[in-house]
């Protein structure tokens, strides 16, 4: 402490104690003082400490049409990743029933089967092909992100010959599910950016689609083939 | 004796009687310590969810972060003295969030809820300053934050 550095003046010759003491407390007073005035500063030095907490990349979406990433399933600390694969949905109609109105149902490649959020056997392949995601934001509850499907007017075959895209249908369901999917039933609309779903934030959003071919016209014999693609647009 | 005499004599009981009784009936005495010496390693604690999807029912929506704080505070008025220091995390918007915090060993290691504070040393002051190195994890609902924010919380003493 500074005021520990000053130091009491030799005593004059002929003061006698009484004023010696007299005069220790006069420079007491001057370092109580002093010592009042470095109190006094104190709140200033003996404040809180600040954290600055800032929420980083709080958005956060996770789409998977099909087979998805996942390190693991949610509960046990899972993370999302990439999967690049494109599956696949298909039917194969025999000549005979080509055309006459009996809606085909499709099977896919997805081996998808159990939901990431906790493992759950939630979908039925080959019959069936699950999607799933959710929408991630900080700062409450926001406007739901929307799912889209972005569909090419037909699917084509080497000939060029088409089907339009618009005779493939879809259910929605799963195991153990009841009440309204997130993901529902429909049908892909020709040439169009189409809703498909949408999501609440911070939700997992899980369904499964049975797709079938309507098959109710006579296309030319070939394989007709055509992507749609899924994506999650987060507000 | 002279009545001066026995004015002194009846103040020196009084006091003698307030000293044994005042300290029964005081309770300890809390300051704020100075921490000006308190410094993060990082700028800023980035937070970040506590698990990176959210549950079906769109609850548990927990965002962590973690920083390293140098503690570093001043007690010199209470050198060769006894004290408990308390680490003491006020409630303050955006609303309740809890901090843990591991130590170097100087300190008490714990965790805290804002509005509450929690005890990290006791025992005798005897040196000036008095540091360790605390890992801190803030832990708040993320559905409460949307951009940067200040979380404060102070170093307090009670006398003994």
């Amino acid at each position: 402490m500074h005021d520990n550095q000053l130091s009491l003046p030799a005593s004059e010759p002929g003061m006698t104690p009484v004023v010696h003491r007299l005069q220790r407390c006069h420079y007491g007073l001057r370092r109580a003082l002093i010592g009042a005035a470095l109190c006094s500063a104190m709140p200033n030095a003996a404040s809180a400490y600040t954290a600055t907490l800032t929420p980083a990349t709080p958005l956060t979406v996770y789409l998977q049409v099909g087979v998805g990433g996942f390190t693991n399933d949610y509960i046990n600390g899972g993370q999302p990743g990439n999967n690049t694969t494109i599956n696949r949905v298909s039917a194969t109609v025999a000549a005979a029933a080509v055309g006459n109105g009996t809606a085909q149902a499709m099977t896919t490649d997805s081996t998808a089967i159990q939901s990431y959020w906790d493992g759950y056997t939630f979908c039925s392949v080959p019959g069936q092909l699950y999607i799933g995601g959710f929408y991630r934001t900080a700062g409450g509850a926001t406007a739901a992100a929307l799912v889209t499907a972005t569909v090419p007017a037909a699917l084509t075959d080497a000939a060029g010959d088409t089907i339009p895209f618009s005779k493939i249908r879809w259910t929605s369901s799963g195991n153990g599910d009841s009440g309204a999917q997130p993901f529902a039933a429909g049908n892909f609309v020709n040439g169009s950016v189409q809703n498909v779903g949408s999501m609440s934030s911070n939700t997992w959003n899980e369904s499964c689609w049975t797709f079938s071919y309507l098959n109710n016209t006579v296309p030319p014999a070939g394989t007709f083939t055509g992507v749609v693609r899924y994506t999650l647009s987060a507000p | 004796m002279t009545r001066a005499g026995r004015e002194l004599r009846g103040a020196f009981f009084l006091a003698c009687a307030l000293s044994i009784i005042w300290p029964a009936a005081a309770r300890a005495k809390t300051i704020t310590i100075d921490d000006a010496g308190t410094q993060a390693l990082e700028p800023s604690v980035s937070l970040k969810w506590k698990n990176a999807a959210p549950p079906r029912s769109g609850r548990n929506n927990l965002m962590v972060g973690t920083t390293t704080i140098r503690v570093r505070l001043n007690v010199m008025p209470w050198l060769r003295r006894s004290g408990r220091i308390y680490l003491n995390l006020p409630a303050q918007p955006p609303g309740p969030i809890a901090a843990s915090w591991i130590t170097q060993g100087r300190f008490l290691p714990g965790q805290v809820h804002s509005g509450n504070r929690v005890l990290v040393y006791t025992g005798p002051i005897t040196a000036p300053s008095m540091e360790d190195m605390l890992t801190v994890r803030f832990s708040v609902d993320g559905s409460l934050v949307r951009r940067t924010f200040p979380v404060t919380f102070r170093f307090e003493m009670d006398e003994d």
